[in-house]
């Protein structure tokens, strides 16, 4: 279950020519940023993790979920965790076409009130990412798999801390485009998981770089005549950011790898919980670390830090200590090395 | 800095069950009190028969007494000890340190002489790198081994030197020389702790036990064929002896017995503060623990992960930590040593010596300074 180097060697190379600092500037203001669409789209990355024969561009979740840390690393400001391994899994896997384009999924968060009738769509999602630049959205409703284009709703754009577009959308009689029902195993439940799966490979990637941008910043910033990296209370924070990025890093590579073999509920609720703890921390960290230039628009730090409150709240946050917390406890006392060492092996019931 | 996610081989989940199997017998329960970590007892019967195990001295050389087992294997073994709470301080030091280093640098002699010894679990080995005026600072030694007839004469004073009370013998860093740089001067010397000269002075840790000395050597004469490597090549020895084995279990594992046991006796009345602390503090262990085996992973492969190591670590015992803060907000006890409730007991011991988790084989700080070097 190696992950694809050259795959991943080929996306860092299309974001950095396309992730540019103005690029993502003008991504923000306009809700949309069709050059690098284009760019990654042309080279099919979007659909990496969906397998070939549904349409989609083949390779692991693991694979998928890697670029995903690529694409989190230059904060790219494109649907990609939406288009293949959300809506193009849960299309996938109901036997629909997962087309081409731009895709999205309604996450299914509490105050959404979607229902089916008459073969038609009726109530109001919330938090649907780029849902205004999609082809179409694909939701849970009633045990079905949906899809709908996105023109026959109204959309009110709504964005989240990093400006990425978060839309609410309101279907009033919509006319399904896809229907089929939900295999078993596919539910809002799984699509908490595997939401939060991409939000964690995300991170992982906008840690590294932020882990890095931190220790390049701080080796060329001069005060009191050295570069404010040799002071030791700089390095704590240095190191902070880098332990927390190298930490959510090494469990998401765990939770995919797992995602391709089957149960991998404990690592992925594990890799987001740490995910969001990392986003606390090292944000916190990366910000004292740079001082008032952080706090800036013209620097990158923003582009990263931004997202990670952003993601943090998305596809669990608070549900996830305790909703873990809860499994060990049902797990009992003499499974709980097991857990440890063996995560959704040990027979965990996350 | 990233890790690449491994896993174990199905060989090595074999010995894991073995070990497991074996200590399922051998540690049943109420025949011996679970300590916490590294810190947790001796029993030389215990020592032995991991040694007939092949459990000991696993990365040796077969001709030696070893394994020639993996890194990997090593922590396999180590981890189910460990987190059972099981007394190894009799063969510790000697299985993670003292066997390594002596096989790495010492002559053919030393290694017939002590190797088979390590690997049976036989001898208890001892550090002696501390002194009362070099802690973090520790190329400021001032132990001192002049050369004589026949060897050197060893004077000076070493400390904070766990279990010498109870052991054969200390692998003793020391000044051979007063070259102008400083570090070029210093040595390492196996010293047999039952020479004359030696005066072991226990000094009482804060929890009652002693397994903490002082190490006064006057006029110590050493055998010229102890001298561990190279004369003048102590520091870089005792650098890489230091930097690799960092990151182990037993950076990470101490207060695993609390929390278990936590679990064993409110498991049943548990509210949702309970239940997020466990379902951080899991799933953070399985994290940290993935990194520990990354580490091991990466010495199997030749590498030399020392920055690595040094971040499992930081992480690794600041979360240990992490742990005992926050158990202690969870319940209303007045933990104590001689409770007739095995959490209350663990609880009160690691309450204790939780700090010492940050400071015992390099202190964070000094950690942190190698890994912001690192990260540059
Ligand atoms: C349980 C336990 C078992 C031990 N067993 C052994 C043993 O068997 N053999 C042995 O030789 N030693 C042993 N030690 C000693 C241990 O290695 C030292 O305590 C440790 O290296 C720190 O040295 P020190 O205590 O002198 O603290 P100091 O070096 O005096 O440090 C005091 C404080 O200053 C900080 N500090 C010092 N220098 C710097 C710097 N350059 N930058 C930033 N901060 C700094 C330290 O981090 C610490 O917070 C043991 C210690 C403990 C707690």
């Amino acid at each position: 279950m190696t992950v694809d180097r050259l795959l991943l060697e080929t996306a860092d190379r299309a974001f950095t020519d396309t992730c540019t600092h103005a690029a993502i500037q003008a991504a923000e203001r306009d809700g949309w940023a069709p050059a690098i669409w284009d760019t990654a789209a042309g080279i099919g990355l979007p659909w990496i993790g969906v397998p070939d024969a549904a349409g989609g561009a083949g390779g692991t979740v693991s694979d998928g979920v890697a670029v995903l840390g690529v694409a989190g690393r230059h904060a790219a400001p494109i649907p990609l965790a939406e288009t293949g391994l959300l809506a193009g899994w849960l299309l996938a896997s109901a036997r629909l076409p997962i087309g081409s384009g731009p895709g999205t999924v309604v996450p299914g968060r509490a105050e959404d009130d979607l229902r089916l009738a008459g073969g038609r769509l009726h109530g109001t999602a919330h938090r649907v990412a780029w849902a205004r630049a999609a082809e179409r959205i694909v939701a849970l409703v009633d045990d079905k798999v949906v899809a709908v284009v996105p023109s026959a709703a109204r959309i009110e754009p709504v964005a989240n801390l990093a400006g990425e577009p978060r839309d609410t959308v309101v279907f009033d009689g919509v006319a399904v485009d896809e229907v089929a029902d939900a295999p078993p195993g596919i539910d809002g439940d799984a699509l908490l998981f595997r939401g939060a799966l991409t939000r964690a490979g995300l991170m992982a990637g906008a840690l590294l770089a932020m882990s890095e941008l931190t220790v390049e910043y701080t080796s060329e910033r001069r005060q009191f005549g050295q570069a404010v990296g040799r002071f030791q209370a700089v390095q704590v924070h240095l190191v902070r950011c880098a332990e927390e990025a190298a930490l959510v890093d090494l469990a998401v590579q765990v939770a995919a790898r797992e995602a391709d073999r089957g149960d991998a509920r404990f690592e992925i609720a594990s890799a987001k919980l740490l995910a969001d703890d990392a986003a606390r921390v090292a944000t916190r960290a990366a910000h004292q670390a740079h001082g008032a230039i952080g706090m800036t628009q013209e620097y990158a730090l923003h582009h990263l830090s931004r997202r990670l409150w952003a993601w943090r709240a998305e596809y669990g946050d608070r549900t996830w200590p305790e909703r873990l917390g809860r499994a060990v406890i049902d797990a009992g006392p003499d499974a709980l090395y097991r857990v440890i060492a063996e995560g959704s092996a040990s027979g965990i019931r996350t | 800095m990233r890790f690449v996610a491994t896993e174990l081989t199905d060989d090595e989940r074999a010995l894991q069950r073995e070990v497991r199997e074996f200590l399922d017998v051998e540690l049943a329960h109420g025949y011996y009190e679970p300590g916490l970590g590294m810190a947790s007892g001796a029993s030389k019967a215990l020592s032995r028969k991991l040694g007939e195990r092949g459990w000991l001295g696993m990365a040796l050389p077969r001709e030696y007494g070893g394994g020639e087992r993996s890194v990997v294997e090593r922590f396999v073994v180590v981890e189910e000890l460990l987190r059972r709470g099981a007394p190894l301080e009799h063969h510790w030091t000697a299985d993670r340190q003292s066997g390594p280093v002596i096989n790495r640098f010492g002559s053919e002699e030393l290694k017939r002489r002590f190797l088979p010894l390590v690997c049976r679990g036989e001898l208890t080995f001892s550090i002696g790198m501390s002194e009362p005026d070099a802690g973090s600072d520790l190329a400021s030694v001032s132990c001192r081994a002049v050369k004589v007839d026949g060897g050197y004469e060893l004077s000076g004073t070493k400390i904070w030197t766990s279990n010498a009370h109870l052991a054969d013998y200390a692998i003793v860093l020391c000044r051979t020389s007063d070259a102008e740089d400083r570090h070029a001067g210093l040595s390492q010397l196996i010293v047999d702790l039952h020479s004359p000269g030696v005066t072991v002075n226990p000094i009482p840790f804060l929890d009652g036990t002693e397994d903490f000395n002082e190490v006064v050597f006057e006029g110590v004469v050493v055998p010229a064929d102890l001298l561990l490597g190279a004369e003048g090549q102590g520091w870089a020895q005792n650098t890489s002896e230091l930097s690799f084995e960092r990151a182990g279990p037993e950076r990470w594992i101490s207060p695993y017995l609390v929390v278990e046991h936590f679990l064993r006796e409110y498991g049943d009345d548990l509210g949702p503060e309970a239940a997020r602390f466990l379902g951080d503090s899991v799933a953070r262990w399985w994290a940290i623990r993935q990194v520990s085996l990354t580490v091991a992973r990466m010495i199997d492969e030749g590498r030399s992960p020392s920055v690595e190591s040094a971040l499992g670590k930081d992480l690794g015992t600041q979360f240990e930590q992490e742990v005992m803060a926050r158990i202690q907000t969870l319940v209303d006890v007045e933990p104590s040593l001689v409770s007739s409730s095995a959490f209350q007991r663990l609880l009160a011991r690691a309450v204790l010596v939780a700090p010492s988790w940050t400071v015992r084989g390099g202190t964070n700080e000094i950690l942190r300074s190698v890994i912001a070097r690192g990260l540059r």
